[in-house]
């Protein structure tokens, strides 16, 4: 026997499945603090790449003085100044993922309550229908 | 207004019922309009120019998710510039993957932006850009926007630069590379193009929350006006009065778009046919979930607007009706007064 009421439901759930709920249910898989630890390494990894790159193009930008001077150059300074702006970039791109992450977690969560209260009554559809069965 | 709303609703139910094969059709047509204009602009490939070629790759960005889009057009366009000088290609590599790994990764459903601005230049209307997203999106947008502003002019930058000679030496290539940074960095047309569309999107947002009666057209008004007045100042500055003209069409066009698109409203609320499948113990169940069209209110709001007034024009006979009535009571009154006095 077909059960409408089940038909109906499982309908809903792969229909959310499906469409928007496909992120928040990847997203339910990890603890928040695991998720949003995932994140600022990933965006941590991005922006260093990122900063390698720009100081690739800066280099050869300066190369002809960089080549010109190379004796005389303040290594020391250039260090220092890289390494600053480096960790300012990085500390800026961990705290906005932070906070960008933690917001995003906590609006998939308030999504899937819905999900969950759908999935436990289809829970309690199907407990009652196998002692009939 | 009445034939209009009507023709919006009948497109509306056409696009719910049949959404499953409009969405790909649109999006083939927005691919191929999208590769012809790449290919017209830095069309250095001929291989990668001939129509079998375009049709193919704008078929492909139709069946599949709007990224793969992106990066095919990335890919030609990086291909075409390859074909004439690979140092300028490793050049934008490394700029795109910059504003990758640095801006768009965090707007990943936005990444469309990115393409559809330098397209949208070419055909001289970017303005739409900024008024649209003020409008279905938030603030952020303004970060995919400047990106692709950004790889709109470092195309431009690319194109002078193929025309320069260049030899194979190390000199040379050095001298070019340092061209290609210096137009990039000292471009101050560039600069104030991504603060004005960021300030175009800011106000156009702002307006469009605002709770008032029209805030939606009042705010693509709002939008239209700071890009006119924006780009005027910058061009008065900037010393290129040739192209306010152009750019006063270009604006006032894109307004008239982004109004269309708000009229339809497709991509805000819709909710097309789903086809999902799935199973329990006993059976498989594939399922074709149709929305209830009567959900959507606008034809029934036009019923309402009239049933509205009807109902007004009805409450205010009522009232006249009433106040004759009373005034007759009254009449009655004095003449039954007239009557006592009498």
């Amino acid at each position: 026997m077909l059960n409408n009421k089940k038909i109906r439901m499982m309908t809903k759930l792969a229909v959310y499945e499906n469409k928007e709920g496909k992120e928040d249910i990847h997203l339910s898989k990890y603890y928040k603090t695991d998720y949003v630890r995932y994140q600022v390494l990933k965006s941590a990894i991005s922006a260093t790449i990122g900063y390698i790159l720009i100081l690739v193009l800066t280099f050869l930008y300066k190369s002809e003085y960089i080549i010109q001077n190379a004796v005389s150059l303040d290594y020391k300074t250039i260090g220092i100044y890289i390494l600053g702006i480096y960790i300012m970039v990085i500390t800026i791109y961990g705290l906005g993922s932070v906070v960008i992450f933690s917001l995003k977690y906590d609006a998939s969560r308030k999504k899937l309550t819905r999900y969950f209260k759908l999935l436990k009554r289809l829970h309690k559809i199907y407990s009652d229908e196998t002692p009939e069965s | 207004m009445m034939p209009l709303l009507v023709f919006r609703e009948r497109v509306k139910n056409f696009y719910q019922r049949y959404d499953i094969y409009i969405t790909p059709i649109v999006k083939f047509i927005f691919a191929f309009i999208a590769f012809q204009t790449i290919n017209k602009q830095i069309g250095y490939d001929k291989r990668l120019e001939s129509l079998p070629v375009v049709l193919i790759l704008s078929l492909l960005s139709a069946v599949t998710p709007s990224a793969i889009m992106v990066l095919l057009a990335a890919l030609v366009t990086v291909l075409h510039v390859y074909s004439v000088s690979p140092i300028l290609s490793i050049i934008i590599v490394i700029i795109m993957m910059i504003l990758y790994l640095l801006f768009a990764r965090f707007t990943p459903k936005l990444g469309y932006v990115l393409l559809a601005v330098p397209i949208l230049f070419v055909l001289k209307i970017p303005y739409v850009i900024p008024i649209l997203l003020g409008l279905v999106a938030s603030p952020i947008a303004i970060i995919p926007t400047g990106c692709g502003i950004i790889l709109y002019f470092v195309l431009q930058i690319i194109n002078t630069a193929v025309s320069m000679q260049v030899n194979t030496s190390v000199e040379d290539i050095l001298q070019l590379y340092i061209f290609v940074i210096d137009s990039l960095t000292k471009n101050r047309q560039m600069i104030i193009t991504i603060i004005i569309f960021a300030v175009i999107l800011l106000a156009t947002n702002f307006i469009r929350k605002m709770k008032f009666d029209y805030a939606f057209e009042i705010s693509i008004a709002t939008g239209v006006l700071t890009c006119i007045l924006g780009f005027l100042v910058s061009y008065l500055i900037l010393d290129k009065s040739e192209q306010i003209l152009s750019m006063i069409f270009g604006t006032i066009i894109s307004g008239a778009i982004v109004y269309v698109i708000h009229f339809f409203k497709l991509t805000l609320d819709y909710s097309g046919v789903e086809y999902v499948q799935f199973e329990d113990d006993v059976y498989y169940y594939y399922v074709k979930a149709v929305p209830k069209i009567t959900v959507t209110t606008p034809q029934m709001n036009v019923k309402h607007i009239n049933v509205k007034n009807i109902e007004q024009d009805l409450s205010k006979m009522d009232t006249f009706k009433h106040s004759i009535d009373s005034e007759d009571e009254y009449d009655d009154d004095d003449s039954y007064s007239e009557n006592n006095d009498n």
